[in-house]
């Protein structure tokens, strides 16, 4: 164990060695480009491999490649260039290729600026791509939680064969907090394992299980893998009899496996009629509203989620029923809350925005607690 | 017409006279196809993309490479249609990115032969980027080109290799935009194999994919085809055997373009087979490769922060 | 190894008296009945059945075994066999 003083940006860095990753392909973008930096440099020195692609289109097709070929694989993004990623996400998605996206938001739309801190991709994380699919997005609060949701961005993604998005922000990114970084041949991982044989292996079989295993390219298992609608060994379909019990796994997958997926932290008081729910960097300012609040008194339930897609629909659900009102402030014009709204039921959801590249203070939030 | 032909083929044509599994071992080549995939193919009754994949099996074939060895990766469009039927690993990306895929696979895997598969607008349209790329970091590739000069399967658009004046459902007063020439662009952006052929000529587009395989770094074949169910139509150029009449007419070995007068030469209308380019460059994994234990050898420790 | 036949490539071949001969077989069930090796066989061995869906060997004595039509078949639905 060390205790490291260390940028959030290159916390995922971190992360990412300790969770396997040997293969980073990605374009410049501020404020994500430390990653690119530190991996280029970090990469070759335990055998892995950085390549600096023409854009990031070609970025997020490379890291897929890269998968494929049996390397655990990820690149680093912000706004303009999460959006070019999209199309090629959707793809990782259909074709359950295992791969970690960071997006290091910054405030948009478009150039937007480029230094300035953002929630504005909550919703394009999970409905950037078109077509319905599943993903799994996850969110730090701080430098470590960077470090660990990095391992756990690569176990998830490896472990349902998805592409996970780690969705921070500039905040986040660019501060330096202590970290004890742990030894990282001790950080768990997890890795592909195949027993079928090869004749009778099917990459995208619905039973047993709702995740097949992943053989990589090379290893002898010869299979077809497409962005079209395919059959159980990959063959390109239009038989509802092949399509319907795919959609049905691949929403499996991850609605089946909510306990492990779902990370947050409850912080509730009992009598409490006010909570708080955020994520981010605008958990940290939720948190030090609450403690302004407790001290003056006044009873409040703080829920911060680190894991955005799915939603934790139960959870805040059982919030809601617990308080009269959820204040949700967000560096935005009001995305997560929507999703508060609709499992608040009819208790209030009370929006804290603000869009304009400045933080949420706690002042904001206080305002909001106390009418 | 002797009567013992006719009566043994009066079978029903659905029943064959031969086994299907019986087929796929009566030659070679057919032997690489995926017993397990749904045959005839995809294509149109005539089209050249078949032809092309029969000749990357026996380049392939001649090379006596593994089939685990070898993946083959493409974007969209008809030509991408053509890994499915193929015994080895197969990738269908999206469209214009099979080789930003293709260069992820081979750097996670550089040890395995790599060819990307498109069509001309699959490669030359959304997918210019990635090539001029590719062949500039001169990565162990190799991109077969199916050029037919329109986008097929989405029913006869223009493409980057249109002629000039022919006409396309999105060119209908004729195309004004003048084409890409692939193997100039391939030859000036880095490749260092460069060659072309067309479909009338398949034991030389065997030749040609054979050698580009071989070259360690990326490689280009073009293997100028024809769509008579679009192209062909619009521009009433007739049927897939006229279309691929003319390809023989319409062609000149680099040979006997080289012999050409140099006002012969400016004036040429032919499409020139044969070897266009080659050049000595080191490949981009091997580069990296040796990059990899540069690093090493400067005995920097790799940085474990936490172990210590 | 289905060995490569430089000599006679796209050239037509003359109706061979000696010579290499060959062994010529379709797989209708494959063929979408371009013509492509009715019209481009150098010595006539095949011509479309009556139904038009497909070729059939007419005339097996004259094959050179010059492979045009197998390396030219779009569909891989036909295949030629050197006799030796």
């Amino acid at each position: 164990m060390t205790i490291k003083l260390m940028q959030g940006n290159e916390a995922i860095a971190m992360g990412s060695l300790a969770a396997g990753c040997r293969f980073y392909a990605g374009y410049p973008i501020t404020p994500s480009t430390e990653v690119a930096e530190i991996m280029s440099r970090e990469l070759p020195r335990v055998g892995g491999k950085f390549i600096q692609m023409e854009d990031e289109i070609a970025s997020m097709a490379a890291i897929i490649g890269g998968s494929v070929g049996g390397l655990k694989s990820m690149t680093a993004t912000s706004g303009p260039g999460f959006s070019l990623m999209q199309e090629n996400i959707g793809y990782a998605a259909m074709a359950e290729i295992p791969c970690v996206v960071v997006n290091v938001q910054r405030l948009g739309p478009s150039t937007g600026q480029p230094t300035a801190a953002s929630q504005g991709d909550v919703m394009q994380a999970r409905w950037g791509t078109h077509g319905d699919h599943q993903i799994i997005v996850l969110s730090p609060i701080s430098v470590a939680q960077s470090f660990e949701l990095a391992v756990k961005a690569f176990n998830f993604s490896e472990k349902y064969r998805t592409p996970v998005i780690l969705l921070t922000d500039e905040i986040i990114g660019h501060m330096r907090e202590p970290i004890e970084l742990p030894d990282f041949d001790t950080v768990e991982k997890v890795e592909r394992v195949v027993t079928d044989s090869p004749a009778d292996y099917k990459a995208f079989r619905n039973e047993p299980g709702d995740v097949p295993p992943m053989a990589s390219f090379g290893l002898g298992y010869r299979y077809h893998i497409t962005g079209l609608f395919h059959d159980e060994v990959g063959f390109p379909t239009q038989r509802l009899d092949e399509i319907d019990p795919w959609l049905e796994r691949v929403n499996r997958k991850i609605e089946n496996n909510t306990d492990d997926i779902l990370l947050y932290q409850k912080d509730y008081q009992p009598g409490a009629r006010t909570a708080i729910l955020s994520y981010g960097a605008t958990a940290r300012t939720a948190r030090h509203a609450m403690k302004q609040l407790r001290a003056k008194g006044q009873k409040v339930s703080l829920f911060t989620a680190q894991t955005l897609w799915p939603f934790p629909e139960k959870a805040v659900e059982e919030l809601a029923d617990s308080v009269e009102r959820i204040i949700v402030p967000e560096m935005n014009m009001g995305q997560l809350a929507l999703e508060v709204e609709r499992m608040a039921g009819r208790k209030k959801v009370v929006r804290v925005n603000r869009a304009n590249g400045e933080m949420v203070t706690p002042d904001m939030i206080l305002e909001a607690a106390e009418n | 017409m002797s009567e013992h032909i006719l009566s043994v083929h009066d079978l029903d044509v659905n029943e064959g006279q031969i086994p299907r599994e019986d087929w796929f071992e009566s030659s070679d080549t057919l032997q690489h196809l995926r017993k397990n995939k749904r045959f005839p193919t995809i294509w149109c009754s005539g089209c050249g993309i078949g032809v092309v994949m029969g000749s990357l099996i026996r380049a392939i074939e001649s090379l006596g490479l593994e089939n685990n060895n070898v993946a083959l990766v493409a974007g969209i469009g008809c030509t991408a249609r053509m890994p499915v039927y193929m015994d080895y690993n197969t990738l269908h990306t999206t469209h214009g990115r099979a080789l930003a895929f293709a260069t992820g696979l081979k750097i996670a895997r550089p040890d395995m032969k790599i060819i990307a598969i498109m069509g001309d607008g699959d490669a030359m349209a959304i997918g210019g980027n990635h090539f001029i790329h590719a062949a500039r970091r001169n990565i162990g590739i190799t991109a077969l080109v199916v050029n037919n000069s329109i986008y097929g399967m989405t029913g006869g658009q223009q493409s980057p290799t249109t002629p000039l004046d022919m006409r396309a459902t999105t060119a209908p007063y004729g195309n004004i935009e003048p084409p890409f020439p692939i193997c100039d662009l391939a030859s000036a952006a880095g490749a260092t194999y460069v060659a072309r052929s067309t479909v009338y000529h398949p034991l030389e587009l065997d030749k040609y994919l054979a050698q580009a395989i071989s070259n360690d770094g990326f490689s280009l074949v073009e293997a100028v085809s024809y769509c008579h169910t679009t192209y062909g139509r619009i521009n009433k150029l007739g049927s897939a055997a006229d279309m691929m009449r003319v390809l023989k007419e319409n062609s000149i070995s680099k040979s006997a373009y080289d012999k050409l007068s140099d006002e012969e030469r400016e004036f040429n209308t032919k499409t020139v087979r044969g070897v266009l380019h080659t050049k000595k460059r080191p490949e981009y994994t091997k580069v990296y490769g040796t990059l990899v234990d540069r690093v090493h050898e400067e005995a920097i420790k790799p940085r474990n922060y936490g172990g210590h | 190894m289905t060995e490569l036949v430089s000599a006679v490539n796209q050239a037509p071949a003359k109706p061979a008296k000696k010579g290499p001969r060959g062994e010529v077989k379709i797989f209708a069930t494959w063929c979408k009945g371009c013509t492509i090796c009715v019209e481009f066989c150098p010595t006539h061995v095949l011509a479309m059945h009556p139904n038009g869906n497909h070729p059939i060997v007419v005339d097996q004595e004259k094959c050179t075994a010059c492979h045009f039509c197998d390396t030219h078949c779009p569909d891989l639905a036909i295949v030629v066999r050197k006799i030796e």
